[in-house]
This record gives structure tokens, C-alpha cells and sequence, in this order.
């Protein structure tokens, strides 16, 4: 069962069509990444599903209603460009946070003083929002995203900007989430951060939606024939040789696209004889990467939309 | 209308704007401002007193009529006058200033007053004092001496006493304003004072409501919580809870002003001189009020709507002179008014939107206004809102995301049709 689905959404601005007919759908339970370089539309499909921008033609499905303002309390939303109130106080913001929602009262301050000792932040709950450093105003932000215990976490490119405990943080409460059985979108450049994380993608570029579905599946459709390869030796004859379509480097590892599926064992055989010593051999495998450049193409310059 | 989130933006508003410094500060100030200059002023009269004169005339005669006159006059009830009387001539007269001069500077003898007897040819008479130009002692004193010089040159004449009545009162201009309700009544400068401190309180709050209302917004786009917002409330949803947030703090602020002013005039505290009591009508406030309320939720409108439009204080400025220009304009018409209360500038903008909002409760002070003009007001402005909210929020909602170059109006003007 699809738990939300985005059916045909469509915006344009002035003349810019930013988001052209995108259709996925997120399945339950699911982590779900809306993948693409800057400026293919992911923020604009995210503001639609939102209801923030309200789409030129389509709409946004809810286990088959159409979503509104009932959605929107139980979403939980971290926008790209973050921000808080600097005068206000921590403890303040959060219960301001949640009372949009519609939660309020003694349960949900209970909760943010939860979450609050569980982010060391306890003892500034009566600071204001200014006097924290800025790693610790992300995690207000993540407090109050998921402060009113949504079913639906959309996050528009929650790792930038992130230090690495944040980043840590972060991944740890999308999981968290998921073991609860919420559902998590989230939208990122970041394309080892999605395949590490998401159990489901849609790839979106110039607007369109070029591929989706289920990591896996996507992934075990496009790895045949491809193998990654970590080595150590001269490898410079395959640049040409009639097994081998491309090859490509990726820095720690290289991408090989063989001609047939079935020639794998064969290209093994030829770097051992060739005394490559094969550190990592991964037949069958291809990275997020890999698919994103062979659908969308090398990176160009894209401004954000 | 009024849901949680709302409801919910309205608290923190009001929490926001109620407790920050400014708001005190401005709110407490003022009734305090208020309070010094009115106590100042009833000090300075009381300390006024005890004037000390010496009237001096040429001709015994006239001395004593001076003397007659001046003790049984309106002065003497007030307790804070005291005169000699002498009959001297020129040099004398050069001897006795000469003899007191000292007292003068030193205030014992606030100052001397010569009629000669050439008062009789071109009715100038002589003080000489370290402050000759105190008028409101000239005014005081002036009075009683012309009525013992009127009585001294028609006595040789054959009057009438209604003659010589006549001949003894100078021109007094009373003002009377005619009101339907009650009877013709004499009016001080009352009325005039409360005009004018209504007009400067209402441009004062909505330039401060609106200043803040703008900061506000655009602190919400700068700093990018605007969007965080939006992912739970709707764009026009969080504009009508700012701008009711912010009218409700104006409009507090606004009664503990007015409060300060009523509490003012009419306690017996600050005796205030009859000519400038301000007798202030219950229906004078409450339509202020009323009228207030509902023009501050049309300016907040355009203010909410300038404050999205750019992303810093600066540009904002920039793109303010409009609705400065509204605030101006019925401050000026309001203040031109009290020169001339039946202008027809000021009977037209006392009924226009934005205008009324000044132009109105200055009117009526100064002039009787029927009911339903003040009601007519109030319904334009209602309608007006209904006109420029959607408008308003249209705008806000394309320019509450927009950030980056500082947009032309032509593109704001775009807006509009924007699918958003």
C-alpha cells in the first residue's frame, strides 16, 4: 500500500517549468529520497506536497484523499533553509512549534524536556535561541520537527550545513522514526547519503522524474554487467578492450561496465593473470552515482530554484 | 475564522511585542511625558504668584480710584498680589526707582506701574520692572486700570451710566460651538488641544505598530523560520494572526494612552485653567477606538505586504514611501483641519479609507459629525479591508519565500496572478 502519493504535479514559474508532471509514490514505512542535482525541483515538489506552493495542475494523495491542512499536522518539516526565532527561548520555540500543530499542554512540554536532556540541551531551555551556537540550534530544529510526533518526516536537504555530530544525530533520529513505523522523505544531492539510507528513491532532473522505485530493485536492474573494483596495479589495458563498454573512476573504486553480464569471471580471470591485485571485486554492483550520471549526465551548472 | 494556529500566532505576537522594551517603554513614557508636563505647568502657575506692585499716579485723585478698584478686583481673590499705592510726580517717581532697584533685581518688588497724567491724552502708561514683558500680569492688571481711566475721562462728561458700561468693556471673543444635542455652549481651547493630541497619538501608534509589523516580517523571511511556519499554517492564516497580533498590542497601547489623557483632564490633581479644560465624550473614544482597530487591520495589511516583499530593512524602506504617504497626508489634512474644521478636503478624507482613520476622531472634536458618518467610516473601511486583504496576502504569500535581488514593482504587480 502506498501511503502517499504525488500524482502528476506540475509548477512553473514566470517560464521556467521547475516541476514538470512528477508522479511517485512513498510507500509505508518506508525511507524515501527525492534525489537530484541543485535545481532540478526537488525543493519546489517539497514545498508542493507541502501545501506551501500550491501546484499548477496535479495533486498530492493520502491513502486516496487528498491532502490539507489534516496533513499538514502530522507532518513533521525541516526545510533546506532552516530558522528559528533568536529572540525567543528554546523551550518556548518548541512548545510554539508544537501548538501549530495543534499539540499543547503538559504532555508535549514533557516531551520536549525529554528530548531536550537526551540532547544535552536541558539547562538552556530558558536561553534564547541567539545564545546557542549553531549545532545546537539545528537540534532545536530537529526537536521541533518531530516534537508533535508526525507520521510523515519530509526533510529538504536536512544534511547541509550539518556538522558530523548533527549529521550523526540526524541519521540516528531518521532511523529512530523508521523503526516507529513513520514514514521519512527526504531530498539530497548527496547521492552516497541516499543510497545509504533510503529504501526507496525518485530521481528528479530538470524538473522531470526519471527513475524511481525501490532501491534495490533499481539497483539490481542496473548492476548487471557493472562491476566495482578496488585495486592496486595497472589496470590501463581495459581502456578499450573489446569486453569492456566504459569504464570509470570513482575515486577509492572504479566502475566497470562489461559488454555481456556473463563475462565477469572473465574480466576476474584477466586482472589476476595480469597481476592486478584485487582488493574489492563486486560483481553486480553499481553505486547511486553511477545510475544518477548514466540517467541524468555529467553535472552541469544549475542554480536553485 | 479563528482557529488554533491562529490563535496560536496571536499569542506569541502579543507575547512578542508586548513584553519587548520598546512597547513598555513608549506605553509607559508617554502617560508619564503627560504627567510631568501638566504637573510641571500647575506648579509654575502656583509658584507665579505672590507679585508684589507699586502703582504710582500723578494725581492723588486717581491713585485712590486705582487703589478702590484694584482691591476689590478678581486679583485680590487669587491671594498672590500685593500693591502700594503712591501719588508722585516725574522726579519723584526717577527718586523711587532708584531707591528700589535693588529690590527689583532681587524679586522683592516684582515691578512699578507710573500713570501719568498725560494717560489722559494717548492712554500709555509705564511699568518698569526686571521682566516688563510679563503679559500675564500686563493682562491681569490691564483691566481694572483702563475701567478707573475710563470712569476718570467721562466723568467730566455727560454719560449715561449705560454709556459709560459700554465704553468700559473691551471686544471679548467667546467661542460657542454649536452642537445638535445639547445647547449652544461655550468651548474653550479644549477641544482644539484634544484634536491635536488625537491626531499626534493615532500617527505616532501607526507608525509604530506599523514599523514593527514590517521588522517583523521581515525578520521571519531574513531568518528563514517563515517557511518552517508555513509547514504548518497556511500563508494568509499567519498574516491575519500577525496583523490581529499586532492591533491588539496597538490598541492596548492606544487605551493606556487615551486612559492617561482622561485621567488627566479630568482629575482635580492637575487644576487645569478653564480656557483649556478637555472635556472628553465617551463617544469620542469609543469611535476612536472602533474606527482605530479597523483601520490599523488595513494598514497592517499593506505593511505585512511591503515587509514580504523584501528580504532586508534597508530595501524596505525603500519600498515604504506609499504607505508612509497614507499616514502623512491624513496627519496633514488633520492638522490643517483644526484651522479649518469645514474644508472640504477634510469632510472628503473623513470618510475615505486609510484617511478616516486620523482624519475622523480629529473632526470630531472640533466639529459635531452625525451618527452615520461615523458609521459610513467605519464601513468603508470594513470594505476596503475586504478590497486590499486578498490583495495583501496574495503578495505576501509569493514574497514570504522569495528571497535573492530586491524585485521591481512591475514584478510585484506580477504576483498577482501567480497560481500560488
Amino acid at each position: 500500500m502506498y501511503s502517499l502519493e504525488v500524482r502528476n504535479l506540475t509548477k512553473t514559474f514566470e517560464k521556467v517549468v521547475a516541476v514538470d508532471n512528477a508522479a511517485f509514490e512513498v510507500p509505508d514505512g518506508s525511507i524515501f529520497g527525492l534525489i537530484g542535482r541543485n535545481g532540478a525541483g526537488k525543493t519546489t515538489t517539497i514545498r508542493m506536497m507541502m501545501g506551501i506552493y500550491l501546484p499548477d495542475s496535479g495533486e498530492v494523495v493520502l491513502k486516496g484523499v487528498k491532502v490539507g491542512q489534516e496533513f499538514k499536522n502530522r507532518v513533521g518539516y525541516l526545510p533546506e533553509e532552516r530558522g528559528l526565532y533568536k529572540k525567543m527561548k528554546v523551550m518556548d520555540t518548541l512548545l510554539y512549534f508544537a501548538e501549530l500543530k495543534g499539540k499543547n499542554g503538559r504532555p508535549i512540554q514533557m516531551k520536549a524536556e525529554e528530548y531536550l536532556k537526551r540532547f544535552d540541551l536541558y539547562d538552556r531551555r530558558l536561553s534564547k535561541i541567539e545564545d546557542l551556537s549553531k549545532g545546537n540550534q539545528q537540534k532545536i530544529q530537529f526537536i521541533g520537527t518531530i516534537l508533535h510526533e508526525p507520521d510523515f518526516i519530509i526533510l529538504d536537504e536536512p544534511f547541509s550545513g550539518l556538522d558530523p555530530v548533527n549529521t550523526n544525530l540526524l541519521k540516528d533520529i531518521i532511523l529512530e522514526m523508521k523503526s516507529k513505523g513513520k514514514v521519512i522523505i527526504f531530498s539530497t544531492h548527496l547521492m552516497d547519503f541516499a543510497e545509504r539510507m533510503c529504501d526507496h528513491i525518485a530521481m528528479i532532473d530538470h524538473g522531470k522524474i526519471i527513475l524511481k522505485g525501490s532501491l534495490n530493485e533499481i539497483k539490481k536492474k542496473h548492476s548487471q554487467r557493472n562491476v566495482s573494483l578496488s585495486y592496486d596495479g595497472d589496470i590501463s589495458f581495459l581502456h578499450g578492450h573489446p569486453l569492456v563498454e566504459k569504464m570509470a573512476d570513482y575515486g577509492n573504486t572504479t566502475g566497470i561496465r562489461l559488454k555481456e553480464a556473463n563475462q565477469t569471471q572473465l574480466l576476474l580471470k584477466m586482472l589476476v593473470e595480469r597481476n592486478v591485485i584485487v582488493k574489492k571485486f563486486d560483481a553486480n554492483d553499481i553505486s547511486l552515482q553511477e545510475i544518477f550520471i548514466e540517467y541524468a549526465g555529467k553535472e552541469e551548472g544549475g542554480s536553485n530554484v | 475564522m479563528f482557529n488554533y494556529r491562529i490563535l496560536g500566532i496571536i499569542k506569541r505576537e502579543l507575547r512578542e511585542k508586548l513584553l519587548s522594551k520598546s512597547f513598555i517603554l513608549t506605553t509607559v513614557l508617554f502617560p508619564v511625558f503627560l504627567f510631568v508636563i501638566v504637573g510641571i505647568q500647575a506648579v509654575l502657575q502656583m509658584d507665579e504668584g505672590a507679585s508684589k506692585l507699586t502703582i504710582i499716579a500723578e494725581q492723588k485723585a486717581l491713585t485712590d480710584s486705582l487703589q478702590a478698584q484694584l482691591l476689590r478686583s478678581d486679583l485680590m481673590k487669587e491671594g498672590k498680589f500685593t500693591f502700594d499705592f503712591f501719588t508722585m510726580n516725574r522726579n519723584e517717581l526717577r527718586k523711587y526707582l532708584d531707591e528700589n532697584k535693588k529690590a527689583m533685581l532681587d524679586d522683592k518688588l516684582t515691578g512699578v506701574v507710573f500713570v501719568p497724567d498725560t494717560v489722559f491724552n494717548n492712554k500709555i502708561i509705564q511699568y518698569f520692572s526686571k521682566s516688563p514683558n510679563n503679559f500675564t500680569l500686563s493682562r491681569k492688571i490691564e483691566g481694572p486700570i483702563n475701567k478707573v481711566l475710563i470712569n476718570a475721562y467721562f466723568s467730566s462728561k455727560a454719560l449715561s451710566g449705560e454709556e459709560l458700561d459700554f465704553a468700559r468693556k473691551g471686544v471679548d471673543f467667546s467661542g460657542f460651538k454649536v452642537s445638535k444635542e445639547e445647547s449652544i455652549k461655550e468651548e474653550g481651547f479644549g477641544s482644539l488641544i484634544l484634536s491635536y493630541v488625537f491626531a499626534f497619538l493615532l500617527y505616532i501608534s501607526l507608525l509604530m505598530t506599523g514599523q514593527l509589523m514590517l521588522q517583523s516580517v521581515i525578520e521571519e523571511k531574513a531568518s528563514r523560520i517563515v517557511e518552517v511556519i508555513l509547514s504548518s499554517v497556511s500563508p494568509n492564516e499567519m498574516m491575519t494572526g500577525k496583523i490581529i497580533g499586532s492591533a491588539i498590542t496597538a490598541i492596548i497601547q492606544m487605551s493606556i494612552w487615551l486612559g492617561a489623557i482622561i485621567s488627566v483632564a479630568s482629575s482635580a490633581v492637575f487644576a487645569l485653567p478653564p480656557e483649556i479644560v478637555v472635556s472628553i465624550k465617551p463617544v469620542q473614544v469609543i469611535f476612536l477606538m472602533v474606527n482605530f482597530a479597523v483601520g490599523l487591520v488595513l494598514f497592517l495589511s499593506l505593511f505585512g505586504m511591503v515587509g514580504s516583499i523584501f528580504d532586508n530593512p534597508q530595501d524596505a524602506q525603500s519600498g515604504m514611501w506609499p504607505v508612509m504617504m497614507l499616514i502623512m497626508i491624513p496627519f496633514f489634512v488633520a492638522m490643517a483641519m483644526m484651522q479649518n474644521p469645514n474644508s472640504p478636503i477634510g469632510n472628503i478624507t473623513a470618510l475615505l479609507p486609510f484617511t478616516s482613520i486620523m482624519v475622523m476622531p480629529v473632526k470630531m472634536t472640533i466639529v459635531e459629525v452625525p451618527i452615520w458618518q461615523l458609521v459610513l467610516s467605519i464601513v468603508v473601511n470594513i470594505i476596503a479591508i475586504f478590497f486590499v486583504f486578498p490583495i495583501a496576502g496574495k503578495i505576501y504569500r509569493v514574497g514570504i519565500l522569495r528571497t535573492g535581488k530586491k524585485p521591481k514593482w512591475s514584478e510585484v504587480v506580477k504576483w498577482l496572478k501567480y497560481k500560488y
